[in-house]
């Protein structure tokens, strides 16, 4: 199904902007909901991917949701409610050429402590840890949307530096749709930022 | 409530109906004397609802006003009073709490600042604490050993129960404490729950120009007609797809005699919409004229609305029944009175108005506590009387004396 999530895109109406050495589209979609992904310009690679969809009542979202990347929000010290500590596990997609990646920082523990493998019901993968301290279970939405199976056979695990790293190679469908976005992309008139026109009626 | 066995009997039929959701649309007319608990039958009636069928009560007069029309308050009043119950995804933290720790300021004053721990089977989290979250932990009691919910965008805490492994046989507990096992997998959780919110609170969320927090600032102005729609056919798809129910309301209208000819020609369309809440409607008036015409109707409302209404009347309440009443007063303001004093009051109350009656206990209660009694008698009552006019007096003393007040000629 590799072509109707390329046809969404190809139907999404897109905005593309050079800034910061990054090279930033916007897309937004028939549904009303907006994508953004920021690609380093120097190599190509996906820095950012985040999404922003309708409430359910309608009415704007309040905030972007991270696919891949790092949101960076400034944590004030003094907040009203709870947020979680800094000291816990941080949990980041963030993606290569060839592959997925995902590094989960502060997690000090050694390597026999975790656990990854792939659920192929619910089409998730689930990271555990033999000391009970660390659980995520989280899917790759890039191989739902192609409707990819998942397997344990791609997953790599190492840590380093209070860092696990888990990385599952990218199937050649998956490389093959890329390669045609990034043609489609490359088809786009990028603004350059500081010369936006602001017409004044 | 006392009395009225004939009108209450009739409301619960009606609420019957409500309930199995037969006659959405239908209108019903409460039709009585002042005094004679016309109010108070529409309240009972939204406290036997329940509350997840939504019941919207305004004052006839309330709907004209400078900043919207007569007829947008109306239709916002009717939109208020359909619930539509739908699912939705929210964030929660599930967890057991292994610690809690609050730290005060060594000066006594400031920003307090805590730290919870949270688990489940699998995994274990920190979270540090603001103020506001500090304060609900303390209220709820929140104690290690706890398991509990936390509502990420509210926050509201809710305690499910103490955890298994916590239990110990002889620890002292209340009776009602709730064992339960440790949540597994993520400690935060999507959950599916169901929520009632009216139309009009989908129409606020939805009109552009005031966004999300119009919802919390109360002033909303007019929405327009083109958001209604699109959110009408929206919820329609809902339907149709199963993803949500229509909760038809009750809109309760009381004064109605205060709305104009035109807001009655719009109630008669709008009861004939395939979403119409069921109307109560109250009024106190006899044969009177319409507001906006030169027409006399019964009740003040046109004909062709009185047509489909059901009619409900109450009729004045009987010598025993007001004493009844006034002895539940007199018990939810404390007041304790003596026999005779009640006896009295209660003939003040027939010949001259409920109202004025119970106006006289807390007075005369507060007269006993002057003269240090403690249990109010006749003698405060008389004294009240006397210093306090009940409506007839008043009239028949303006009577006598009009010409000594100011403006008397003009009013002749």
């Amino acid at each position: 199904m590799a072509s109707a999530w390329l046809e969404t895109l190809k139907s999404a109406e897109k905005t593309c902007l050079v800034q910061d050495g990054r090279r930033k589209v916007h897309y937004t979609f028939r549904d009303d909901s907006e994508m953004v992904e920021e690609y380093d310009t120097r190599n190509n690679e996906l820095v950012v991917r985040k999404w922003k969809k309708k409430g359910t009542f309608g009415g704007p979202a309040e905030r972007w949701e991270y696919e891949v990347g790092e949101q960076m929000v400034p944590t004030s010290v003094e907040t009203e409610s709870l947020v979680v500590s800094s000291s816990n596990p941080i949990f980041v997609r963030k993606d290569t050429k060839k592959s997925f990646q995902w590094r989960i920082r502060n997690l000090p523990y050694p390597l026999e402590t975790y656990d990854v493998s792939v659920n192929s019901d619910d089409r998730s993968i689930t990271i555990r840890t033999s000391n009970k301290k660390y659980y995520k279970k989280f899917t790759i939405p890039d191989l739902n949307r192609l409707n990819l199976p998942l397997e344990q056979k791609q997953i790599k695990v190492a840590h380093a530096n209070n860092t696990l790293i888990v990385t599952y190679e990218k199937p050649a469908e998956m490389m093959e749709m890329e390669r045609q976005v990034q043609d489609e992309l490359k088809k786009m008139k990028a603004e350059k930022d500081g010369d936006v026109q602001c017409n004044q009626s | 409530m006392v009395g009225q066995a004939a009108a209450r009997r009739a409301a619960g039929i009606i609420l019957e109906v409500i309930k199995e959701g037969k006659i959405a649309g239908r209108a019903i007319l409460i039709a009585g004397q002042p005094g004679t608990g016309k109010t108070a039958i529409a309240m009972g009636m939204a406290q036997a609802l329940g509350s997840d069928t939504p019941f919207t009560s305004i004052a006839g007069s309330e709907i004209f006003s400078l900043e919207m029309g007569k007829t947008e308050a109306l239709t916002q009043a009717f939109r208020k009073s359909i619930g539509v119950r739908i699912k939705e995804e929210t964030e929660i933290i599930e967890g057991e709490v292994v610690e809690i720790q609050i730290d005060r300021p060594a000066s006594g004053t400031g920003a307090k600042v805590g730290k919870l721990t949270l688990k489940t089977t699998e995994m274990e989290t920190i979270y540090d604490l603001g103020q506001k979250m500090i304060e609900s932990l303390t209220k709820e009691k929140v104690q290690a050993g706890d398991v509990v919910t936390i509502d990420k965008a509210t926050g509201k805490i809710t305690k499910l129960g103490r955890s298994f492994t916590r239990a110990r046989d002889y620890d002292a507990m209340a009776a009602q404490t709730k064992f339960v096992q440790c949540p597994e997998g993520e400690l935060q959780k999507r959950k599916e729950v169901v929520h009632t919110v009216s139309l009009h609170e989908i129409d606020v969320i939805n009109s552009r120009t005031q966004g999300f927090l119009a919802l919390f600032s109360g002033d909303t102005g007019e929405i327009k007609t083109e958001v209604r729609e699109q959110i009408n056919q929206k919820v329609a798809e809902w339907r149709e797809e199963g993803k949500a129910a229509i909760v038809p309301g009750v809109l309760f209208i009381d004064e109605v005699h205060m709305l104009d000819i035109e807001c009655f020609s719009f109630l008669n369309r709008a009861l004939e919409t395939d979403m119409a809440p069921i109307l109560i409607i109250a009024t106190n008036r006899g044969i009177t004229r319409i507001r906006g015409t030169n027409y006399q109707s019964p009740h003040g409302i046109p004909i062709d609305l009185l047509d489909r209404l059901l009619i409900i009347s109450t009729s004045p309440y009987e010598e025993k029944e007001i004493k009844q009443i006034l002895q539940i007063r007199c018990e939810e303001e404390d007041v304790e009175m003596t026999e005779d004093a009640l006896m009295v009051l209660t003939r003040i109350g027939m010949e001259t108005s409920l109202r004025y009656a119970i106006q006289l206990i807390t007075t005369a209660s507060l007269v006993c506590h002057k003269r240090k009694g403690t249990e109010t008698s006749v003698e405060d009552i008389k004294r009240v009387y006397s210093l306090f006019l009940d409506e007839s007096r008043s009239t028949q003393f303006l009577k006598e004396y009009q010409q000594e007040f100011m403006f008397h000629e003009i009013g002749k």
